[in-house]
């Protein structure tokens, strides 16, 4: 199933960029060659060296949402530019993308070679009698195969991301593999699976009650619950380790593993802080509020995961992994 | 009540790591365990676990990664509108309840983006953040999971943990609607 779904992500990612970027070319989302009008109003009037005016470049709503066919600018359009005559007949505009830019601006900016800049010619530039402000046209520095290009940056940029991560975890996973091998030496593990037995065996029943893997499990669960991802991860891990000695198939998941996963996948917290956190730091009145309704969210995908690893081991495309095979070894992806 | 509750247990997962760190070794000690060449040991395990992700995790998040920046999650939230209608689930939030299972970054992102537009203690505010709360980013966990004792087939883990997700999503709605309903 697994590689379905991940050669499905890869697929419909790829085609539905393409798809896109196909879409904007006919559509011209982006506008490419097609002036922009605005007013520059001037902040700074060129000095004697450079002949560049700085200030910002001024649209109304209606007519930016009219250029590119969008509804996403709601008030007036206010964005800082510098526009410089390299030469006569040559003045080229820069904009210096913020957060007040416009979305569009800012997805094009993404686009450009610079990120935070947008670039374009200037076509015509009047100025104003009092040399305060001047109408402007600008014909923005065309943009081509936008989702193309994201879609490559992603997987270059998500591979890294892989290898950092991982990293980042020896440190804890060192820290908590030796906490915990001191704890198995001393035996204690041994007494926290025993409290528990009657619950563990129920849902792992082809695991030996007093397993490490058993003890790994459980304080991975725990860890999980009081929301210590840090030290969770490590058990977890430890626990997958124990589960496949138990495995007489190696590289093929044990329905003790699968159960394993669901209840991590249910993600049960007692305080979901990242979300608190977030509620939090955008003004919430009551950012706690949500502890009794994500405890209950998740309690339903706790359970609904157990029972779903439960049912479906039982089917047969999934029973026949474990099932002696009469002379011939499948070997399925 | 509610308050004293989540106290108690903002204390508990504060005090946690320094208490199984001194409870854990403090025992070794007593059962005379030689803790610190024992600690060396089973920490040398560290590495080589976390570098056998590696493949895993790449081959994931590139995916993902791949995923997410093709624009498809706009087609599918499209696609998918009619269907969260029914359930009485805001639009918006659909893209969270697509997002959580795939990517923990990418659900945060769109917790927070929905909250500053709509605000925290309105009904989406608080939909998408209870949804935060009930799930687990299944792929990462899947990946770095079977990675680490190189299971390449999952059987039948990927449904139990996309059902798994389905049903806390659909709870996280259904709770949310019952008592902050619109």
């Amino acid at each position: 199933m697994l590689n379905y779904i991940w050669i499905g992500l890869i697929a419909i990612g790829i085609l539905v960029a393409v798809g896109n970027d196909v879409n904007d070319e006919i559509r011209n989302t982006y506008r490419n060659g097609v002036p922009v009008e605005g007013t520059l109003v001037i902040d700074k009037s060129p000095g004697p060296m450079r002949k560049s005016w700085e200030g910002e470049l001024v649209l109304t709503a209606e007519a930016f949402n009219a250029f590119y066919n969008v509804s996403t600018a709601k008030g007036e359009v206010r964005q800082p530019i510098v526009v410089t005559e390299l030469s006569p007949g040559e003045t080229v505009a820069s904009l210096t993308l913020g957060a007040a830019s416009p979305d569009r601006w800012k997805e094009m900016g993404k686009a450009a070679a610079n990120r935070e800049r947008l670039t374009g010619s200037v076509r015509s530039m009047v100025l104003g009698d009092d040399q305060k402000s001047a109408r402007l046209q600008i014909i923005m520095e065309p943009i081509h195969y936008m989702k193309t290009k994201a879609v490559t940056q992603a997987a270059l940029d998500y591979a890294s991301t892989a290898v950092t991560i991982a990293l980042g975890l020896i440190g804890i996973m060192a820290l908590w593999l030796g906490v915990m091998k001191v704890a198995d030496e001393a035996g204690l593990l041994k007494i926290v699976t025993r409290i528990l037995t009657p619950i563990t065996k129920r849902l792992f029943p082809e695991i030996p009650s007093d397993h490490p893997a058993v003890a790994a499990m459980i304080m991975n669960i725990a860890a999980n619950m009081l929301g210590l991802s840090n030290a969770a991860t490590p058990m977890g891990l430890k626990a997958m380790e124990e589960l496949n000695k138990l495995n007489p198939k190696v590289g093929t998941a044990t329905n003790a593993m699968v159960t394993f996963l669901a209840i991590n996948t249910g993600g049960l917290i007692l305080i979901p802080a990242t979300a608190i956190a977030v509620r939090a730091a955008a003004g919430s009145a009551n950012p706690g509020l949500i502890i009794g309704t994500s405890i209950f969210g998740a309690g339903c995908a706790t359970v609904a995961g157990v029972v779903a690893a439960k049912i479906l081991q039982r089917l047969p495309r999934y029973r026949k992994d474990f099932e002696p095979e009469a002379g011939k070894e499948v070997s399925r992806g | 009540m509610a308050e004293f509750f989540r106290a108690l247990i903002n204390a508990i997962s504060i005090l946690a790591i320094p208490f199984l760190l001194f409870i854990f070794l403090g025992w070794g000690i007593i059962k005379k365990v030689k803790v610190y060449s024992v600690f060396v040991e089973g920490a040398k395990e560290g590495f080589d676990t976390a570098v056998r992700i590696i493949p895993y995790l790449v081959a994931m998040l590139c995916a993902i990664g791949i995923f997410r920046a093709s624009g498809a999650m706009e087609l599918l939230t499209t696609v998918l509108a009619p269907v969260t209608n029914l359930i009485g689930m805001p639009p918006e939030t659909l893209p969270m309840a697509l997002m959580r299972p795939l990517s923990g970054s990418g659900s945060l992102g769109i917790m927070t983006e929905l909250m500053k537009v709509h605000g925290p203690d309105s009904f989406i505010g608080i939909l998408v953040s209870t949804m935060y709360g009930s799930s687990e980013t299944t792929f990462y966990v899947l990946a770095v999971y079977f990675g680490s004792v190189q299971v390449k087939n999952t059987r039948h883990a990927v449904p139990a943990g996309l059902i798994a997700d389905l049903f806390g999503m659909l709870g996280a709605v259904l709770i949310c609607r019952i008592f902050f309903g619109i």
